[in-house]
């Protein structure tokens, strides 16, 4: 219990470090979040309204002390440039990002698991001559260069797939529900899904092999073997089972790192996702939307981070009374 | 592509064995009696993800100068520090690559003239590089007050020909937008091309006339929308959807004039006084008629209260507005201002005063304006009503039968597509029908166009400007004939093949050839040329010692290069 507890408050500081340190950043930069309200005839009393407005008018540890008493209370503000809500704004983009994530993620570590625990069994033969490398340039490949090339080939070519978007033009849905779970919404969603799927799948699949390599020559194997058991029975129930363990944190915290980082899928594919939203905030100064949505990312990071240490600690008791 | 970056890379070559040349024509023949060496110079440009265009001319310029004997330093910046710098910091920058972008209302030459050199907007304003001509400043004056259009366009030709003696820019091109629509979905006689802002435009909106079954326009914008509102300007996007929703007194027409539009008619009674009359058959989307009442409210918003802060510069003309009969009002000018309908009875919305008029209330003796408040329906009572808007993927609006106007297609449907070259896809698979932004590689395009008869491509010189600025307030570029001579050291021809891809026109001032009843014909394109640059700067007294360009004799050197 007091290792629970041990962990959450590790983590809580650790929030409290990325909003403070966000906070920062983001008023130390350079650049004026009234630059892009230039008018031409926008007088100087407008621009102190505007300033005033956003808060902009108090001194830096004020602003301070209101943002983490806002935070606390869950209001992360007003985007500066949307003029609605910070968490409106977010939740409008966060279910496009967490589906596409989600999707990607699983597609890449379900292929990614399962080839690894076969290519263990293939030391030394012609498969594992190509498929590592082969794995290994696809993850070192650009995602918009894969991208790009899926676009190509399955939706301006072949016209299989809608080149970008969520869903089609003008598509009208009762519910966000059923926008979801609509066909036009799966065929918008797959390129791009495996697109993310291409790119991470190297990581589960060299771990899982790696981890699986190391297994194969412990001795409750040798002992499996020695009652006769199937290779492939072995294989499966016996090393993967036990190989997971890493693959399991690496989807944790993959899923946490993913959803900001979709910027460029999102952008190739025009989809209606966070990470776009993010990069637009940071380029505009708009610091209460680029702050909440950095916010939310390390709060899942953080998050899930925290459910894994306390799993772990969970399953191998060594973990935390270490 | 690979066609472009190989003429481009041919021009840089090109340049370069140029560069070894001229540098053997400076030799010690200059070295007289000499001032100070001219300091580094820093030029600052957009970096090259942001604007290519403006990074590559920019490159190219440096080069250029690096010729004449100067120190330069090309420097490329983020949009938000650059203008951070040459918007706030007024004195510490030397040259920065800038623009206008074309917008409708600039096609009245009223912002371009005085905003841009007028001496009074030099401290905060518009004229960031602090350029100053008590002769220019007058003329200035002289076309806001001159209601007579003949006689206003003298003026505004004479402010063209001292800008382009003066050189306060180093002007360098209009772009040229590219656009496209699909003719076999709309009948072209009704794509309507608005001089400098193309086809994504007003009038294409409600008169193109669908041929077949598709009656919907489904439209494209490079970056998400902010917000859809009548008293908020955001991105270039929002504003195509806002002009559509709510309606003006008067709108820009295709030829760039001012024509009644809301207003039935308006008169200037004398030259601070304007009679309004407006129609009597309009509606807002609830169904309640527009009445005067919303048009005084719509004006007087921004004008009486602080609560509508961006839209206070539109009414900084007006001193006060009176109700004279069930259709009509009389406004009350502070000041003449020639361009008063397209700079505001062209910019303000009308909007429900039964909406807003109790937002107004609800703000007043708070800090918060009523940019921050949502009309969920935003009833307005444009061609279009709004149906749903999602901000970062698609608006969608449709027709507002009971307008006086009303568009012939049944929605105008605008996706918010980042990938350009997935936009090039879309257009040719018709998930987009007009093409209404275009950022990408113009070859494509032409060859999309080529290869697919029903994509019909078009093409118009901007309203916008781009041009390298220098900083009059930091010597040398105090001197005009040291800007001239720099100016002339530009080869425009260059620029336009090997930055803007042959997709530009040589801009001789800040009036765009686009709107040709203003720009003037007679202010011939200033003579370029590395000879002529250094010819000119050695007659106004600067040398080139060991390679470098020094002032004129007895002139020091007082400030340092930007840090």
């Amino acid at each position: 219990m007091s290792y629970a507890l041990r962990r959450l408050a590790h983590s809580l500081f650790v929030l409290w470090a990325v909003v403070t340190i966000l906070f920062l950043m983001f008023r130390l930069m350079p650049g004026n979040p009234l630059a892009a309200y230039i008018n031409e005839q926008l007088s100087e009393n407008d621009q102190r309204l505007i300033m005033a407005q956003f808060g902009l008018d108090r001194p830096l540890h004020e602003q301070y002390v209101i943002y983490i008493w806002n935070l606390v209370q869950g209001n992360l503000g007003m985007s500066f440039f949307r003029r609605e809500p910070v968490w409106d704004v977010l939740k409008s983009a966060l279910p496009n990002t967490l589906i596409l994530t989600t999707t990607g993620l699983v597609l890449a570590y379900a292929f990614g698991v399962l080839a690894g625990a076969w290519l263990a069994t293939k030391r030394g033969t012609m498969a594992e001559a190509v498929i590592v490398p082969a794995a290994l340039a696809t993850r070192a490949a650009p995602e918009f260069w894969i991208g790009m090339i899926l676009l190509t080939i399955f939706a301006f070519s072949l016209g299989w797939f809608p080149a970008g978007g969520a869903n089609s033009a003008g598509a009208a849905y009762a519910s966000e529900w059923s926008r979801i779970l609509s066909r036009d919404f799966a065929l918008h969603l797959f390129l791009p899904a495996l697109t993310l799927a291409l790119y991470l799948q190297g990581l589960p699949l060299l771990l899982m092999r790696s981890t699986m390599l190391e297994i194969l020559h412990d001795e409750f194997i040798t002992m499996a073997r020695i009652k006769g058991l199937s290779p492939w029975r072995i294989t499966l129930h016996h090393a993967a089972r036990n190989a997971l363990l890493p693959v399991v944190t690496a989807f944790a915290l993959g899923l946490g790192a993913t959803l900001g980082g979709n910027v460029v899928v999102e952008t190739v594919f025009s989809w209606p996702g966070l990470g776009r939203l993010l990069v637009a905030a940071v380029a505009q100064s708009d610091y209460p939307l680029a702050q909440g949505a950095f916010f939310l990312i390390s709060l899942v990071l953080v998050t899930l981070n925290f459910i894994v240490d306390i799993v772990y600690g969970w399953l191998d008791p060594r973990v935390s009374h270490g | 592509m690979s066609a472009v970056v190989s003429r481009r890379q041919s021009i840089l070559a090109m340049m370069g064995a140029a560069a070894m040349s001229a540098t053997a024509l400076s030799g010690p023949a200059f070295a007289q009696a000499a001032g100070d060496p001219i300091r580094k110079i820093v030029l600052i440009t957009d970096t090259q993800g942001a604007v290519p265009q403006a990074y590559q001319a920019a490159q190219l310029i440096a080069q250029a100068w690096r010729q004449l004997g100067l120190d330069v330093e090309a420097r490329p910046m983020a949009r938000q520090a650059q203008t951070d710098l040459v918007w706030f910091n007024r004195d510490k920058w030397d040259t920065t690559m800038w623009r206008m972008v074309g917008r409708p209302e600039r096609s009245d030459p009223d912002e371009m003239t005085f905003n841009l050199f007028h001496s009074s907007t030099a401290p905060r304003g518009f004229n960031f590089v602090g350029y100053n001509s008590p002769e220019y400043d007058k003329i200035a004056e002289q076309q806001r007050q001159t209601v007579d259009a003949a006689a206003r366009q003298k003026l505004i030709r004479q402010a063209q020909e001292i800008v382009s003696r003066d050189a306060p820019y180093a002007f360098l091109v209009h772009p040229n937008t590219l656009q496209a629509f699909n003719q076999t979905v709309f009948d072209p006689a009704t794509i309507v091309v608005q001089k400098g802002v193309g086809i994504r435009n007003f009038w294409t909106f409600i008169g193109a006339t669908p041929k077949g079954q598709q009656k919907a326009m489904i439209i494209n914008s490079g970056t998400a929308l902010q917000a859809i509102h009548p008293l908020y300007i955001a991105g270039a996007p929002d504003s195509w959807m806002n002009e559509l929703i709510w309606d003006r007194l008067v709108r820009i027409g295709p030829d760039g004039l001012p024509r009644p539009w809301a207003a039935e008619s308006f008169k200037f009674a004398d030259e601070k006084t304007v009679d309004v009359t407006i129609r009597g058959d309009m509606k807002f989307h609830d169904g309640k008629p527009v009445t005067i009442e919303d048009v005084i409210f719509s004006y007087e918003a921004p004008l009486t209260t602080d609560k509508s802060p961006m839209f206070k510069p539109f009414v900084t003309d007006i001193d006060r507005i009176e109700k004279t009969g069930e259709r009509s009002m009389r406004i009350h000018l502070k000041r003449t201002n020639a361009a008063f309908a397209t700079t505001a009875l062209g910019r303000v919305f009308i909007v429900p005063k039964h909406v807003w008029e109790p937002h107004l209330k609800s703000v007043e003796g708070k800090p918060d304006t009523l940019e921050s408040i949502r009309d969920p329906m935003n009833v307005g009572s444009g061609p279009f009503r709004q149906v749903r808007a999602r901000l970062n993927e698609e608006v969608v609006i449709e027709r507002h039968a009971d307008h006086w106007a009303a568009p012939k297609v049944d929605r105008v449907i605008l996706r918010v597509i980042p990938n350009a070259e997935a936009v090039v896809g879309m257009v040719r698979s018709g998930e987009i029908n007009l093409l209404s932004e275009y950022g990408g590689d113009p070859d494509v395009l032409e060859k999309l166009s080529k290869d697919n008869p029903a994509i019909k491509l078009t093409q118009v010189t901007d309203v916008g400007i781009e041009f390298m600025a220098f900083n009059h307030r930091r010597p040398p570029f105090d001197d005009p004939a040291f800007r001239n001579a720099l100016s002339a050291a530009i080869d425009r021809n260059v620029l336009i093949q090997a930055a803007w891809n042959g997709y530009a026109v040589r801009s001789v001032s800040h009036v765009s050839p686009a709107i040709d009843f203003w720009h003037s014909t007679e202010v011939a394109p200033p003579p370029t040329g590395m000879n002529l640059a250094k010819e000119m700067l050695q007659k106004a007294g600067y040398t080139v010692v060991g390679g470098r360009l020094r002032y004129p004799a007895g002139k020091k050197e007082a400030l340092q290069p930007p840090g």
